[in-house]
């Protein structure tokens, strides 16, 4: 389905809830390092850093070194993807609901 | 966790004659795909379209449920994903049917666990997402 050189399909990205938490934590965020982060989750700094690595490998968190310290951003862009997928069965369907509703009405005649 | 697709569609039509729609292949061609369909719980049966690139154009589908005139659902696969596909039917009262289609990714294939997500309803927050 991905297109995108990425190591890690999106939708298996965001099929963990601190993943997902992490992402909206970053949304709200210009930059966060580890500790920050860390501190929204009853895990350790490890624990964090392999969800942010899993995050990572699908292009949705960038980071960059600031001193001692890795701040972390997000990249919203391959979510793009999801919302592409979702939009289409939900047009795919609405397409054909205005169908069966034409064939309701054409029943009646 | 929610991991479906969940929508409401009202008509002005009896439930029979929606029942109808979703359940007769001829009738269902009209409005969804060209199709095998048959209200017998176990049929297998196909959705097909024109095929378009990287896709056969083929839906795989098995009925699981016929609870005339309520109820109907059947599995959806294609492309790897597995899906189900669930019509709720609902008189409304003065000629009105409210008709729920649900689809969900109950899939137990740990490779489509991706895929299952992409079904929830988490659209709005992904938009909201997307803008910033």
């Amino acid at each position: 389905m991905s297109e995108n050189n990425q190591l890690r399909d999106v939708f298996d990205a965001i099929a963990d809830p601190t993943r997902r938490r992490l992402i909206r934590l970053l949304a709200e965020s210009e930059e966060m390092p580890l500790h920050e982060l860390t501190a929204h989750f009853q895990m350790g700094r490890t624990a964090v850093s392999k969800h942010l690595t899993i995050l990572k490998e699908a292009g949705l968190v960038l980071d960059r070194k600031v001193g001692r310290e890795t701040r972390f951003r997000l990249n919203a862009s391959p979510l793009r993807e999801i919302q592409d997928w979702v939009a289409f069965y939900s047009k795919f369907w609405s397409t054909n609901m205005l169908r069966l509703n034409r064939l309701l009405e054409e029943e009646d005649e | 966790m929610s991991s479906t697709l969940s929508l409401d569609f009202q008509y002005t039509a009896s439930l029979e004659k929606i029942w109808s729609a979703l359940t007769d292949s001829s009738k269902l061609a009209k409005w969804v795909m060209e199709n095998d369909f048959k209200p017998v719980v176990g049929h297998r049966f196909q959705f097909r379209m024109q095929p378009t690139n990287g896709w056969n154009g083929i839906i795989d589908c098995e009925v699981l449920i016929v609870d005339a005139p309520n109820r109907l659902s059947y599995t959806w696969a294609s492309l790897g994903q597995e899906n189900t596909v669930t019509w709720t039917l609902q008189d409304l009262g003065d000629g009105k049917v409210n008709l729920h289609l649900e689809q969900s990714g109950i899939t137990n294939d740990q490779a489509l666990q991706g895929a299952k997500y992409g079904w929830t309803n988490m659209c709005g927050q992904l938009e909201k997402l997307l803008e910033q």
